[in-house]
């Protein structure tokens, strides 16, 4: 999807589960992405530090229940962080039948991200939400 | 009373008049006794309590006026004559006014005495009757009152709290326990109270009050008086009927029902953990089987045989979870047989060595073990102590460096059998160790990466050594290696 001419974009990947972490990078790079992997919040932040990613896409529970949640917080209050796209990733929809969004007001107030997906992920789906927020912040 | 006969008594001094009437009454299906003088009279009046007494005016130790006083005294309502032939008007007033039913002149004709007799007893009967009427009015309010504070009583010791509003919302009985739940100390009889309570509970009370015809219908809700499952109550309010019908109040039963919702809250927790724990691995099985699946991705014969080899291990890990899962739902419900006999702990921690012997070669571990003579047994169940020993051996191989070792030893502490479990293995940071024994925990770091587990293990081994009055004790180091001392109380 992304255009091979350019730098390609790099996503921070976060996961604590070994597998469906390697699964998404690979899906990611198969898009074109560059990938870069971090599998706890505190490894995660240090390396969105240090990467300075153009997209977050982060697993929702991992040590703690909110794990997640308190990572894109992080991130959507850093200086930079607030400018690319946070997406989170669950497992629970499948299983409690919880719908995970962000559309209503109170959603996007205290849900710091642009997107959910449901693990595993459709990674078409998920890359043609990706370049649809790059396209918007590059406007 | 139709039954048994009238008593009489007959007080008179001349004998002749004694004998002749009481032999008339008694023909005439009395009970008669007799006096000859006043003072014997007034004694056996007051003795027995006659129906009717036929005094005479004049006798000689005592007069008949006085003889009436007393009697009526002793006994006012013995229906009482006066008998004289110096009779006077005024002796008759006297008479009656001092109680004497009426005045009997003398001589009397037969008649004339049955006549004035049966008047008399039909008074005599008139009066007990009333009295007896009175009795029980009397006693039936004592009742009442008895069972009105007994009815108080009871309420007032319910452990539910209730109170009733009229149906201008005013509080008309309450207990101590509903004042407890709402927490309003300085409440009184009286007050409007809608507006005070918590709003959950007024909306329902107005709800029926709302509707002026009486329906017998109750609406309850759950409320939370203190926040996070602090005090949770069931409130159900229910309309009071009038006599004629309509609504006359409500009355609202509130339950505590914070144990059952803390237990709820626990439950569901531990249903999405459990259902977050199934799903991750499922999703990670779908996901390299659509990765394999994909013709897109181009992966190779290589990448496949490692995809499938890896979902393999997460269904069994699925598996491995299910089963533990099962035990422990089994535990909980105390549905598991057990059959307890008396166990060597020592004979069962060495067949557990020698049955993961496999394992130990695997990654080159040592055992050295030290069991002491003549152990005390412990009866249990053996399936139970092997799982748990099996657990606990199975984690120091698991998380033990290769060529590492373990260290053995039973031994008597007190009343414990004491099992000591020490591994050279990665170990733990102390927040790591502090939620070992929670249903799904692992720790997470570079060195449990490739190990896998359901997070189950110890969170059996802790309810099979706690279902047992034992006890399960953890030091570790990170990166030196865990001890794990097992105390299981032994059976003298």
């Amino acid at each position: 999807m992304s255009d091979t001419t350019k730098t390609p974009k790099k996503i921070l990947l976060v996961d604590d589960d070994y597998d469906l972490l390697e699964q998404n990078r690979m899906l990611l790079e198969s898009k074109g992405y560059t990938v870069v992997t971090a599998d706890s919040v505190e490894s995660a932040w240090k390396t969105f530090k240090e990467e300075k990613p153009d997209a977050a896409v982060l697993d929702l529970i991992m040590e703690e229940h909110d794990s997640g949640f308190i990572l894109a917080h992080k991130i959507k209050r850093d200086a930079y962080g607030k400018t690319i796209p946070v997406f989170l990733l669950t497992s629970a929809t499948m299983v409690t039948g919880m719908k995970f969004g962000v559309t209503t007001g109170e959603e996007k107030e205290w849900i710091n991200c642009d997107a959910w997906f449901n693990k595993p992920i459709n990674i078409d789906e998920l890359s043609t939400k990706l370049e649809e927020c790059f396209e918007t912040r590059s406007m | 009373m139709e039954d048994t006969k009238p008593k009489v008594i007959i007080i008179d001094d001349e004998k002749g008049l004694r004998i002749g009437t009481q032999r008339l009454l008694q023909s005439e299906n009395f009970d008669v006794d007799t006096a000859e003088n006043g003072l014997t009279g007034i004694q056996m009046a007051k003795d027995i309590d006659y129906d009717l007494a036929i005094i005479d005016l004049k006798m000689p130790d005592i007069d008949g006026i006085s003889v009436l006083k007393e009697i009526k005294k002793a006994r006012p309502n013995t229906v009482c004559f006066i008998a004289t032939a110096y009779a006077s008007y005024d002796t008759a007033i006297e008479a009656t006014k001092l109680g004497a039913f009426t005045y009997i002149p003398k001589p009397f004709t037969p008649e004339e005495l049955l006549r004035n007799l049966n008047a008399g007893y039909e008074r005599r009967l008139l009066i007990l009757e009333s009295e007896r009427l009175k009795r029980e009015r009397e006693e039936r309010l004592l009742e009442l009152a008895f069972e009105k504070s007994r009815l108080n009583t009871i309420v007032n010791s319910l452990a539910d709290g209730v109170f009733v509003v009229n149906k201008d919302g005013e509080l008309v009985l309450f207990n101590p326990a509903a004042i407890k739940f709402i927490e309003l100390n300085d409440i009184i009889l009286g007050e409007r109270i809608l507006g005070i309570l918590p709003p959950k509970i007024s909306e329902l009370i107005e709800k029926i009050l709302g509707n002026p015809a009486f329906e017998n219908k109750t609406l309850s809700a759950e409320v939370e008086l203190k926040p996070d499952r602090g005090l949770v109550v069931e409130i159900k309010c229910s309309p009071v009927p009038h006599p004629d019908g309509s609504l006359a109040g409500v009355v609202a039963v509130l339950s505590n029902i914070t144990e059952t919702k803390k237990i709820e809250y626990v439950k569901s927790q531990f249903v999405s953990m459990v259902a977050h724990e199934l799903k991750t691995p499922m999703a990670a099985v779908l996901g390299f089987l659509n990765i394999i699946l994909n013709p897109e991705l181009k992966t190779t014969a290589e990448q496949q045989a490692d995809y499938l080899n890896r979902s393999r291990n997460r269904l069994q890990g699925l598996v491995e979870m299910v089963n533990d899962l099962l035990d422990i739902s089994r535990m909980e419900m105390k549905t598991k047989q057990r059959e307890l006999k008396e166990l060597n702990i020592g004979e069962i921690v060495k067949g557990t060595v020698d049955f993961l012997e496999l394992e130990l070669k695997k990654k080159g571990i040592t055992v050295t073990s030290k069991y002491q003579e003549n152990l005390p047994v412990f009866k249990a169940d053996n399936n139970e102590v092997t799982r748990l020993f099996t657990n606990i051996i199975g984690n120091a191989i698991k998380y033990n460096k290769d060529n590492g070792t373990i260290d053995v030893e039973v031994y008597t502490n007190k009343n414990y059998i004491v099992t000591r479990i020490a591994d050279t293995g990665i170990g733990m940071k102390p927040e790591d160790k502090a939620k070992l024994f929670s249903e799904f925990f692992r720790v997470k770091n570079e060195y449990t990466r490739s190990i896998s587990g359901t997070g189950l293990g110890l969170s059996i081994v802790k309810r099979i050594a706690e279902s047992y009055s034992g006890r399960i004790e953890v030091e570790s180091e990170y990166t030196k290696g865990s001890t794990f001392t097992i105390y299981l109380p032994f059976t003298k």
